[in-house]
């Protein structure tokens, strides 16, 4: 399907809905997702499939997300077939998520918000893991972080309910690429991912290397344990990271909790200055007693 | 049971029976056949390039012309698209004969969730037998290492199905003046039992891409019984479910 123009009208054909397209937000292997408008200022996002099959598949899994967690707005709006050029063309309709690429985020603002980034997106996914769906494709371009470190999650379509196979994932986030476990859908998946999001966003040039230079029998995790100990931004998570990598969180409750630990304690204001030095307080104790005896000396003589 | 074999080769054949004849034997027998072309340096030339294209499509499958690098990415999403492919290919028959509609994109919206649902269940259900053929000739010599690894992870994604897989592995040309191919590694679903593969070859010069193919099927005819389109799934769930939506396909009997 070609990039089609701003202001290129779509109606459905089943629910007649009318929406303008703004822009090419982005392009996937299944389709193109487009930021449209409709009748009054709201925004969209809607996503244009090259194939009814595999779009279905996606509007399958947004709708057993929006019936697992009915307390947040929908994320499926509107799913339709529009004629374009005398072609039908599957789509549907999502909010528009704004906000900018993690990695980007962290570049502009630094990278001191990842503690308030990662606390964000591991709430996410623990609320996700606990209605028993992984996340699957994390990556930079699907978490978007808004003001103040405001985390949203892209691309729901990809996800998979625990227990089934990961449907949609990317190599070097992959934990079976690494050789660190079964590409099987369970919350340790996404934490892995997690942990290579990390390792992407603050050590890209690094990662790339390794997956450019290491031999596919050598991936490891600890390779990835290596990059992590000498990289001195990641020093406050050096323990978080090397759990998410090996698999040891059971739990991404458990792991939300400890990155929330490690963090605070990274931010808790160092004090050695205040502390008085062991030489410093002999010296004192030295001088004390010394003049002390040379007093009582005086005295006594 | 689904059944497919996988070709990676790097150019045309040059001994004995043609390819395309072999693979559409293989497709007759119920067996699907996709070839990844592997080019690193220069041209796969126009005749290897068009006969990679021919052989998978008298075999039912498909074909791509990839870089090393792009082979463990190429080998999962053909394999993938084969098992989908066929399923969306038998839905749509029954789609034609019952509803009188072409394709699943025609049906209305609602209708359409669910036959998808179907669909997707039978492709993470469905029972996959993949044998991988690989072309050790010269040439191919300096590839044999992203082949190990294109196999290791396609192995991999395969355990995470939740229907049963398992994955062979043969090399062309075999040491003797009769063996066309040589198997590496038996029927199995365990990655780490893959081991180093093509340590030991011995390269020879010649290709014999269609008699490696037709021995191929014999044994695949000879260890997955009796090979037939329209074999059952595995009973009970499915079988139920597809019928209640009113859609069965040539799967489900």
């Amino acid at each position: 399907m070609q990039h089609l123009p701003k202001g290129t009208e779509i109606r459905g054909k089943w629910n007649g809905k009318l929406y303008r397209l703004e822009r090419l937000l982005g392009k996937g292997s299944n389709g193109q997702v487009y930021l449209a408008t409709s009748g009054s200022r709201a925004t969209y996002a809607i996503k244009l499939g090259h194939e009814a099959t595999e779009l279905q598949g996606e509007v399958n899994i947004l709708a057993s997300l929006d019936h697992s967690e009915k307390d947040r707005p929908p994320f499926l709006l509107d799913v339709d077939d529009v004629i374009l050029q005398g072609v039908k063309v599957p789509f549907y309709v999502m909010k528009f998520v704004p906000g900018i690429p993690v990695k980007d985020y962290l570049q502009q603002q630094g990278s001191h918000w990842i503690g308030v980034v990662g606390y964000r997106l591991l709430e996410r996914l623990t609320q996700l893991h606990e209605v028993g769906w992984v996340f699957g494709d994390i990556k930079s371009d699907n978490v978007l972080v808004n003001e103040y470190g405001r985390v949203e999650l892209v691309d729901y379509g990809g996800a998979s309910a625990i227990g089934r196979s990961v449907r949609q994932f990317t190599e070097i986030y992959d934990r079976g690429y690494w050789s660190a476990g079964s590409r099987m859908a369970d919350p340790a998946y996404d934490l892995f991912a997690v942990a290579m999001l990390w390792l992407h966003a603050l050590d890209s040039k690094r990662l790339i290397q390794l997956t450019k230079t290491m031999l596919p029998q050598n991936r490891h995790p600890r390779e990835l344990i290596k990059l992590v100990r000498s990289n001195s931004r990641l020093q406050p998570v050096e323990n978080w990271m090397e759990k998410a990598l090996t698999g040891q969180f059971e739990h991404s409750r458990e792991a939300s909790q400890q990155w929330r630990e490690a963090v605070r304690l990274s931010q808790k204001v160092k004090v050695p200055d205040d502390r008085v030095k062991g030489w410093m307080a002999g010296l004192l104790g030295g001088a004390i007693i010394l003049s002390t005896s040379a007093v009582i000396i005086w005295l006594l003589q | 049971m689904m059944k497919q074999i996988l070709l990676i080769t790097d150019g045309g054949s040059n001994v004995g029976e043609s390819p395309i004849v072999a693979a559409a034997q293989a497709y007759a027998e119920g067996i699907t056949v996709n070839v990844a072309g592997v080019v690193d340096e220069g041209a796969i030339g126009e005749y290897g390039a068009a006969e990679i294209a021919e052989i998978a499509r008298a075999g039912g499958g498909i074909s791509q012309i990839v870089t090393s690098r792009q082979l463990s990415r190429t080998v999962q999403m053909m394999t993938r698209q084969t098992v989908a492919g066929t399923i969306r290919h038998a839905v749509n028959q029954e789609l034609r004969q019952l509803f009188g509609v072409d394709n699943v994109g025609a049906l209305a919206p609602p209708k359409r969730a669910e036959v998808v649902k179907v669909m997707e269940e039978m492709e993470e259900t469905m029972s996959l037998s993949i044998a991988l053929l690989i072309d050790a000739s010269a040439s191919m010599k300096p590839k044999l290492a992203a082949v190990e690894e294109a196999i290791r992870d396609l192995t991999l994604s395969l355990q995470a199905r939740t229907g049963s897989s398992q994955v062979s592995v043969f090399h062309f040309p075999g040491d003797a003046q009769h063996a066309y191919c040589v198997m590496d590694a038996g029927w199995t679903s365990n990655a780490s039992k893959i081991g180093s593969l093509f340590g030991r070859i011995r390269m020879r010069g010649t290709t014999p891409t269609g008699p490696a193919l037709l021995q191929v099927v014999d044994f695949i005819r000879e260890t997955c019984g009796r090979i037939s389109k329209t074999e059952p799934m595995e009973p009970s769930t499915q079988t139920t479910r597809v019928e209640s939506n009113g859609v069965r396909s040539d799967y489900v009997v």
